[in-house]
């Protein structure tokens, strides 16, 4: 990239910011100590001042530790989103430090960086302005990107098909499958008494299937240098499950590609990310039966379920209606009704009390005896699929090869 | 006795530079690395004399001068209160509030709001009651590092000292048994679960060994026993508690690889070989400490014997009873006095105070910054 090039992404970034000092809004509730809004001011103060580069980021780095530490105090459900807004206010510090002064290529993906941090950790400030600028960084180094890929374009790897064992269906288990039902027909027959089902062509017009097809390829140019959360270990309820932050292109290469050889599953799971790159979000649709619901479009929770084959979520059951749509690879799944809950032997613990404690495909049937003989319905879903789960039905997810999902949470 | 100070700056609360005082607030030197001596006339106020108490918080620092007129002064943020408050007898602060220990009675100040006067107050009466104060803990209860700010707390506890964490307090009695109540979630109360308590429930795993004082930094918990012993507990995400985090270890894994990807391309050969060296490494390594529920036993040097400790936010300083400093966890702010910006997840000897022929007698942590105060060796043996 020239340096004129990176002329431009600054003049670019502060065209969005406030002209000036006074119209820099920094407002917070007394939650936020006078002597931690004095060091916002100071950083907001030198944003505006040239002075030396060092000391802009010194300043933000104190606001993101100080702030990261009361992120820690409590339970996460209790910090308060003031400090969640003063931690974003310490990523803007940093973002435009690192891209104000004629900054490298790796300053522009540490900012990108800097930006999902607040994404993901901080509260939304001046009008969203993280999501704002990870905008034009991306516009930035996917033009950049593009002009390598050309030299390269004939190298470009297909990821070889595994070999795929699918399990066999018995057909008097297996879920229902409709092709486009008529809502009525939906509402009636399978959302008022709460029954599975599979909807067959109702989102094969999504971008995902025709326009822009899934592949690594394109997941890594649309959102490759974005810090996502990824969990570590095969189950949830294991011991040494965690969760860590990882770029995309990180995850692609340790955990889809297995570049490091690494044994342990990586699964990008439950993550809201098509809030946090919203040119995904034009590849997929809402599914028009969430209309049956009372909430409106805001009130449906997408998430996005992107792995490798292997992953397993445990037995469990989740407060809202769920529409489970398979966009790549294929899952195998189980459901069981929630009036067979008390032989589906949940955890105790508050924290995992909707998961059962049953390992599904490997019951232990000395200690859960009573869970062979609950009935139970199956199916291996396919791209193009919707798996409707009713709400409180319990769920049980593995996949069977490289695969992206997308969930709707409505009510 | 000499007071030293490292660590966070930011706000001139370790040491303000001359030409500071003039240009723009933000320009004192935000990481102290190296021991700095206070100077009284730093604090910009009339108070003379010895420091014999320091306490500390993220943005500000009181100095107790005890002897002659006993008077607190305060640098840092909090100067635009007071810069001096005379006859004080002890100080407490914490960025919510400033407390303050006079023979008749204790007041707190509101650093929220600048108002004349003190948010709360509470009457001492008699002699025996002003021998209770040793703050936070106050006659019946203790002062709180958020409002409401005062808890009461049972006389049967028969509190001897108290410190608080972020989100839990750990308090020791007179009979050298320790209690510990609040958050749980990073094992800081050394039940051996993460669970919250309400009320003060005896850390058992310590019964028949009275301890003779204890501290508290944001996640985790410190006590020494009559023995000398260092216990520690809590959470370890920067080896505050001197056991092996790998947090830390990670970091320092990536700083590490940036640099080396720094150093040039040509170099990405050696870089990855550097780093499997690292997992080959780290495969070996036994264990690491992320929580520790029990306290644990840590030596922090061959036979030495601990005095005094304190804790920062996330890191820890004590001194043995030959007069050495040790410190370790995080350290990206100078606080632990190394004269680098490296954490550490093992108790080092700040070699300063060696070089200068002095012998540590007291530490005490801010959030982010550490204050000892030391003797020159000569002087200690007259």
């Amino acid at each position: 990239m020239t340096l004129s090039a990176m002329a431009s992404l600054w003049s670019k970034i502060s065209a969005i910011l406030p002209p000036n000092e006074d119209q820099f809004p920094l407002q917070f509730s007394d939650k936020v100590e006078s002597s931690v809004v004095e060091m916002l001011k100071w950083s907001r103060q030198q944003l505006y001042h040239d002075t030396v580069s060092t000391s802009h980021m010194l300043l933000a780095q104190i606001i993101l530790d100080i702030s990261w530490e009361r992120l820690n105090t409590g339970t996460w459900r209790h910090v308060d989103k003031e400090w969640r807004r003063v931690y974003s206010y310490g990523c803007l510090f940093k973002v435009a430090s690192l891209c104000r002064n004629s900054p490298t290529e790796d300053d522009i993906l540490e900012a990108v960086r800097t930006c999902d941090m607040g994404l993901l950790m901080g509260a939304a400030i001046m009008d969203n302005i993280l999501q704002r600028i990870v905008r034009i960084l991306q516009n930035k180094i996917r033009k950049a990107a593009k002009e390598e890929a050309e030299d390269d374009h004939a190298k470009v790897k297909r990821i070889k098909p595994e070999s795929r064992l699918f399990p066999v269906i018995k057909e008097e288990l297996a879920v229902p499958r409709l092709k486009c039902p008529s809502l009525e027909n939906f509402n009636r027959n399978y959302l008022l008494p709460l029954k599975p089902v599979i909807l067959e062509g109702v989102i094969d017009h999504w971008p995902a299937f025709n326009k822009h097809f899934w592949s690594i390829e394109y997941l890594r140019s649309l959102a490759g240098c974005r810090t996502v959360p990824v969990e570590v270990g095969s189950r949830y309820t294991d011991e040494d499950w965690s969760q860590t932050l990882l770029t995309v292109n990180e995850f692609i290469d340790r955990y889809i590609l297995n570049r490091d050889g690494v044994k342990t599953v990586g699964y990008l799971a439950q993550h809201q990310l098509f809030d946090q790159i919203p040119e995904l979000k034009e590849d997929i649709c809402f599914p028009d039966y969430c209309c049956l619901g009372d909430g409106d479009e805001d009130n449906i929770t997408v998430n996005a379920w992107f792995g490798p084959g292997g992953t397993v979520s445990p037995l469990h059951h989740d407060p809202q209606q769920n529409f489970l749509a398979q966009v790549v690879g294929s899952k195998y799944i189980r459901l069981y009704s929630p009036e067979d809950t008390d032989k589906l032997y949940p955890h105790q613990s508050q924290l995992l009390h909707n998961t059962s404690q049953v390992e599904v495909e490997n019951p232990d049937t000395e200690r859960f005896p009573l869970f062979a003989e609950v009935p139970y319905l199956e199916c291996v879903l396919h791209p193009g699929d919707v798996l409707f789960i009713p709400v409180r039905h319990w769920h049980y997810v593995r996949s069977l090869e490289l695969s992206f999902s997308v969930s709707f949470w409505w009510s | 006795m000499r007071w030293f100070g490292f660590g966070f700056n930011a706000f001139g609360q370790i040491c303000v530079q001359e030409e500071a005082e003039s240009s723009s607030n933000a320009a004192n030197e935000v990481k102290v690395i190296s021991p700095t001596e206070l100077s009284s006339h730093g604090d910009r106020s009339g108070c003379r004399g010895r420091i014999c108490r320091i306490r500390a918080s993220w943005s500000s620092r009181a100095c107790l001068h005890l002897d002659e007129e006993s008077c607190a002064c305060l640098a840092g943020f909090a100067t635009f209160i007071s810069s001096e408050f005379r006859g004080c007898k002890d100080a407490f602060i914490t960025e919510s509030f400033l407390t303050l220990a006079f023979p008749d009675r204790v007041e707190s100040w509101d650093l929220q709001k600048k108002e004349k006067t003190p948010s709360w107050t509470m009457e001492i009466k008699t002699q025996s009651e002003s021998s209770d104060v040793n703050l936070p803990l106050v006659p019946g209860g203790y002062v709180a590092l958020k409002p409401p700010i005062y808890h009461s707390l049972s006389p049967r506890l028969k509190a001897k000292s108290l410190a608080l964490g972020a989100e839990h307090s750990i308090l020791l009695t007179a009979t050298g048994v320790v209690f510990t109540w609040g958050m749980g979630s990073h094992g800081q109360l050394g039940h051996g679960d993460l669970t919250s308590e309400e009320e003060p429930r005896a850390v058992e795993a310590l019964w028949g060994m009275p301890m003779s004082s204890v501290a508290s930094g944001g996640w985790h918990s410190v006590c020494i026993s009559d023995g000398g012993d260092l216990y520690v507990w809590g959470w370890n995400e920067r080896g505050q508690l001197g056991l092996p985090s790998r947090g830390l270890r990670k970091t320092a894994q990536q700083q590490q690889q940036n640099s080396s990807q720094q150093a040039g391309a040509s170099c990405q050969e050696a870089s990855t070989s550097s780093c499997e060296g690292l997992q080959e490494e780290q495969k070996h390594e036994e264990v690491f400490i992320s929580i520790q529920a029990f306290p644990a036993l840590l030596d922090v040097a061959p036979s030495c014997e601990i005095q005094t400790v304190s804790c920062g936010s996330r890191h820890t300083a004590a001194v043995t009873t030959v007069g050495d400093l040790y410190t370790w966890g995080w350290g990206d702010y100078g606080q632990l006095g190394h004269q680098t910006l490296a954490s550490l997840d093992e108790p080092q000897r700040v070699e300063f105070f060696k070089t200068e022929q002095m012998r540590v007698v007291d530490v005490v942590c801010g959030t982010w910054n550490t204050f000892a105060a030391a003797v020159k060796e000569e002087v200690a043996c007259t």
